[in-house]
């Protein structure tokens, strides 16, 4: 487990934790109590195949969770009201935008972004490195995690599909044309594994 | 964003009796798409105290057909209801307008209990930060009067509220056109029935009402439904003028017809005029034309929005040439 960003302290003998779930273990066998309530924002989630545990305020999106709090940056910030797709990590399987979610809404999900399809050495990296699907490349993260969840759902996708999925992603450099061939190819290398 | 409580329902009960507590200062969250951004630019005087999340409150994200009715929990995601084989076969103006709505990410967040509530997207009540406080938050007048009024009714104002704001949800006309019905924490309510122009609110539900869910009959054997929508651009954004129709014919002949427009007017609008003409006619490019006609021959446009009455016509006769 990461490091949580969170101390609790044990309302018997104010000892110190760092895991809420650490805490709960010693209320239950130093002091021989039930257990103690979680305290309130308190998430449980896991990003990249890491589980977090961290306490949340309310109007934290998820966004600012991942990017600002744990400094996964690939889900970048750009519209802000959900119009863009730049934010975009996939929640349980479904590509969801990050800025139009509240974190302490994720509790018990598991968040995938740019980074984790990174390490996984997904064949969309190089068909989207090969295809030059990126100029300045700010939107290429939110592309690239639509883009893997179309591909989960579906393997062996058409072109027009592929434009329908990544539909909402706005790009202002233009590159539309290559994420199909992209995108393409990389189902093509996935089926051929 | 301003901070609030949050409170996770685990009940539809529970979540009504904290709405009672709360009274007007709580909202309800579900997939947040209308919410957040409504929070984000603070165009309300009144910030929410407290977010009621209804995500947490199971047994209310189905999908399932009983005896030829179809019911649908108000937090089935849009996308979901877009692909859903039961759906696209027998109610396709449902799944056509669920997978037209907004951009696939938005589809897989917002849910249709969401869709209905949603708020007007009309530039001057959306302002940030109250800039302009409109009839329709309790203000002293309608700046799209006067203003630029190119996306608001071409169907006149609302008489109670003197507001100009359209409505902009994509499922609501192909629920009233599939004669839906929906159920709510109280009562159960025609799909027909439930929008409303008030301050602050779109439809009738009361304050500590929730919506639970959508039920849709099964429309007869011989009948088709569909839905159209003209939007600047495919995705992400709302419509200029929609349309859904459930027309059902015999031996090539309109025998019943049901025609909803939507975002041309401040509530989904019936295109009662339209049902009249084409019924009785064949399938067939002049008459739908003249049920488009027919639909818009009450318009009374503004300034801005004189182009919507076209495209309102035309959209009714695709929507009938679609069921044919």
């Amino acid at each position: 487990m990461k490091e949580a960003m969170s101390k609790f302290l044990c309302p018997y003998c104010s000892t110190t934790f760092g895991v809420f779930e650490e805490l709960k273990a010693h209320a239950i066998s130093d002091h021989k109590t039930e257990s103690v309530p979680a305290p309130e924002g308190l998430i449980r989630l896991t990003v990249n195949r890491e589980v977090h545990e961290i306490q949340v305020e309310p109007q934290w999106t998820l966004n600012y969770l991942i990017h600002d709090r744990l400094g996964l940056t690939s889900p970048k910030m750009f519209c802000d009201r959900g119009a863009c797709g730049s934010c975009t990590v996939i929640l349980d399987g479904r590509p969801i935008l990050s800025c139009m979610t509240l974190a302490i809404e994720c509790d018990g999900t598991t968040i995938e972004t740019a980074e984790g399809i990174a390490k996984s050495n997904h064949p969309l990296l190089d068909s989207y490195v090969k295809h030059h699907t990126m100029q300045c490349g700010y939107c290429t993260p939110g592309f690239i995690t639509t883009s893997k969840a179309f591909l989960d759902r579906n393997p062996n996708p058409t072109e027009e599909e592929i434009r329908e999925a990544l539909s909402g992603n706005l790009c202002r450099c233009g590159t539309y044309p290559q994420h199909p061939k992209a995108v393409l190819e990389a189902a093509k290398n996935l089926r051929e594994g | 964003m301003k901070k609030f409580s949050h409170v996770n329902a685990l009940t539809i009960d529970e979540a009504v009796s904290i709405l009672r507590r709360y009274g007007d200062r709580a909202s309800l969250i579900a997939g947040g798409t209308d919410l957040l951004g409504k929070m984000k630019d603070r165009i309300l005087s009144r910030y929410p105290e407290a977010l009621v999340n209804l995500k947490t409150i199971p047994g209310l994200d189905f999908i399932k057909e009983e005896n030829r009715i179809l019911e649908i929990g108000a937090l089935t995601r849009l996308e979901d209801i877009a692909i859903d084989q039961t759906v696209r076969g027998g109610y396709a103006a449902l799944a056509q307008a669920a997978n037209r709505t907004a951009s696939p990410h938005l589809r897989e967040m917002g849910t249709i209990g969401g869709n209905i509530c949603q708020d007007i997207r009309c530039w001057y009540y959306r302002h940030p930060n109250n800039r302009f406080p409109c009839l329709r938050k309790g203000g002293g007048r309608c700046y799209a009067i006067e203003g630029d009024n190119r996306y608001h009714s071409i169907f006149g104002g609302s008489v109670e509220e003197g507001c100009y704001a359209v409505h902009p949800s994509d499922t609501a006309p192909a629920l009233i056109a599939l004669d839906a019905e929906i159920r709510t924490s109280k009562r159960t309510i025609k799909a027909g029935d439930f929008f409303q122009v008030e301050v602050t609110k779109t439809t009738v539900l009361d304050e500590d009402e929730i919506v639970t869910k959508i039920l849709v009959p099964r429309p007869p054997e011989n009948a088709k439904s569909g839905f159209v929508k003209f939007a600047l651009r495919k995705t992400i954004d709302f419509p200029i003028v929609n349309c859904a129709a459930l027309i059902s014919s015999s031996e090539g002949k309109v025998s019943a017809a049901r025609i909803c427009l939507n975002a041309g007017y401040v509530k989904p609008y019936r295109a009662s005029r339209a049902e009249e003409v084409i019924v009785g006619k064949t399938f067939n490019e002049a008459d739908a034309e003249a049920a488009g006609s027919a639909a818009v021959s009450e318009a009374k446009p503004l300034p801005h929005n004189g182009y919507m009455v076209q495209i309102a016509k035309t959209m009714v006769k695709r929507a009938i040439l679609a069921c044919g």
